[in-house]
């Protein structure tokens, strides 16, 4: 990509979002003619099976797949912009730990609801940010980076929580909840998008609003407030956006890992760290990335599906230890 | 009108914990005068910029910036008068020298608006005064400190502020680089107001000097004035002998080294 100029290699990642689409729309156990494929979207498809499969079963899950990796990724970006530490993770604030002891409890106290699984994992993954942002405030810390202690602290209190209650229920239940702590996207339907999209978009548009502020506060406090950027209220606005949007993830989707952590940095090399081209380039490359993991999970065993969580996490080790290489050498 | 006052302060003391960290302290600075506060570690030099720029509520007394007390101005409004450009080595290293000179515009742009091309002429113009035309594009991570500071100065130039605040602007610069950023400063249309330990430096490059001691100004007035020998002697802890400096006629400080006391 070195030899590209900044608009080309844009350009390519477009294309490549483009062409991914495609590709993993006709990626499965059952393969489609370019022809056939072509037709579902025109309307002359003739078999409902082929019909279905694209536009009930592949189409949803591949948006899904395609924005809870954008989110993932454009809140690790943030997070990492605002508190100038490379290693800032959607998982560091106890987002992903809360959602997924509002999961459990749930299942293990409403499995009737259907409805109330997302939401009790949304609630939890707020309820986790409330108590690191309570944490912080009570100990008057300054720097993001005693969130992400905060962060920390909160997750193994939530973890642990939810190990004690799924080792005091019935065993089946901790089936149920490994999914929320694994990540799929096997339950994906139409109805999460209304619930994650307008989260990301509202994201993506003030990340794209205050790039100027964020860039101000990549460089310093003091330098930002010099500017006239009002950095705490800043702050705290986006370090709730993240929240909402990642709980709104990980409620459908799960603890998909090392998305937001990896990809932020994988767009750096490539576009550069000023907020815009970050932050839209994260959104790009997640939800491709993510979209390549899916169609992974779903072909690379024959007879199962993989946890998206165990590919993430196979790919985020390797990626960090190429870096570490690189670095070295 | 060279003796406009830029910034005014009346009275202005902070407080920390029951102690003066800085006593109230009064003083004016006129338009395209150069203020370098000295004094040793811990005397309140940066607790007086910090409070100069409004980043910290002082216990009393205010800030005068042209003739209106800070706390009315808005953040924009003030972020138009006046800059800081602070001591930490910051790490925002991944930016390219441009990114970061164009966050000077962030004041004077809705949140919506793209820089224009007037933008990028202006970029251009101030990236020729801190002599950095052929780097604008090179990553912060490349530049020597000396360009790394130069480029920050330009950050202040784009925000187009006439009243810059430097916090020992020429900490980990060689004598070259120095003499250069300070040379630079003092060539455009600026106020300032800048801490030193460099004493020297700050006699050759200040029209005054405000010597601090323990929360306390101990001088005010031009470095004649305030660099005479008994007086840094008992500040500094150090005897200390004062002459002149053959090149421009300022004060010169030499102090004694250790076993000669």
């Amino acid at each position: 990509m070195k030899s590209f100029a900044l608009p080309q290699r844009w350009l390519l990642l477009f294309l490549l979002a483009l062409g991914s689409f495609l590709f993993c729309l006709n990626t499965g156990s059952v393969s489609l003619q370019w022809q056939e494929l072509w037709w579902c979207f025109t309307g002359e498809c003739t078999d409902p099976m082929q019909w279905q499969l694209i536009w009930q079963l592949r189409l949803p899950r591949l948006l899904l797949g395609f924005v809870a990796g954008a989110g993932l990724a454009l809140s690790g970006a943030l997070l990492q912009h605002l508190s100038r530490n490379p290693l800032a993770d959607p998982y560091l604030f106890g987002v992903i730990a809360g959602a997924g002891l509002g999961a459990t409890v749930a299942s293990l106290y409403f499995p009737a609801l259907l409805i109330a699984l997302p939401l009790a994992a949304f609630v939890g993954a707020l309820l986790a940010i409330a108590l690191v942002l309570v944490l912080a405030l009570l100990a008057r810390w300054q720097q993001l980076d005693h969130f992400i202690l905060a962060g920390v602290a909160v997750s193994f209190l939530f973890s642990a929580a939810t190990a004690l209650l799924l080792y005091q229920h019935d065993p089946f239940a901790a089936n149920r909840v490994m999914f929320w702590l694994m990540g799929s996207l096997s339950r994906a339907s139409y109805q999460p998008l209304w619930f994650i999209l307008p989260c990301l978009l509202l994201c993506l548009l003030l990340a794209v609003l205050f790039r100027r502020q964020l860039d101000a506060m990549l460089w310093s406090d003091q330098t930002a407030l010099s500017l006239g950027v009002p950095v705490q209220p800043l702050r705290l606005l986006f370090l709730l956006l993240t929240a909402a949007l990642t709980a709104s993830i990980v409620a459908y989707c799960g603890g998909i890992g090392f998305v937001g952590l990896m990809v932020p940095h994988l767009v750096r090399m490539l576009l550069g760290s000023q907020a815009l081209s970050l932050f839209v380039g994260s959104c790009l490359c997640g939800g491709i990335f993510l979209i390549w993991v899916d169609a992974g999970a779903r072909t690379l065993m024959p007879s199962q599906e993989l946890p998206l969580g165990v590919i993430t996490s196979a790919c985020g080790s390797l990626f960090f230890l190429l870096l570490l290489s690189r670095r070295r050498g | 009108m060279p003796t406009e006052t830029v910034l005014g302060c009346q009275l202005l003391s902070f407080c920390w914990q029951g102690d003066w960290t800085l006593a109230p302290l009064s003083f004016e600075l006129r338009a395209g005068e150069r203020l370098g506060v000295i004094g040793p570690n811990g005397a309140g030099k940066s607790t007086l910029l910090k409070l100069l720029a409004g980043l910290c509520q002082p216990s009393s007394g205010s800030v005068l910036l042209q003739g209106k007390p800070l706390t009315q101005y808005s953040r924009t409004e003030k972020a138009r008068q006046l800059a800081l450009l602070s001591q930490e080595n910051e790490q925002a290293q991944a930016m390219t020298v441009a990114e970061l000179m164009l966050l000077g515009l962030l004041p004077h742009k809705k949140l919506w608006q793209a820089n224009s091309q007037a933008d990028l002429n202006l970029l251009k113009q101030c990236l020729v005064q801190v002599g950095l035309s052929h780097k604008q594009h090179q990553l912060l991570s490349s530049l020597s400190g000396g360009e790394l500071q130069r480029a920050q100065l330009g950050r202040v130039l784009m925000q187009g502020a006439t009243l810059i605040l430097l916090d020992e602007p020429t900490n980990h610069l060689d004598i070259q680089y120095q003499h250069q950023l300070l040379q630079l400063i003092a060539s455009l249309p600026l106020s300032l107001i800048a801490s030193f330990h460099d004493l020297n430096l700050a006699a050759s490059y200040c029209d005054r000097l405000l010597l601090l001691h323990q929360g306390k100004v101990m001088a005010l007035g031009t470095p004649q004035q305030v660099l005479t020998a008994p007086l840094i002697s008992t500040v500094f802890g150090r005897p200390c002998l004062v002459d002149e400096n053959p090149f421009d006629g300022k004060p010169r400080l030499t102090f004694a080294p250790g076993d000669c006391v």
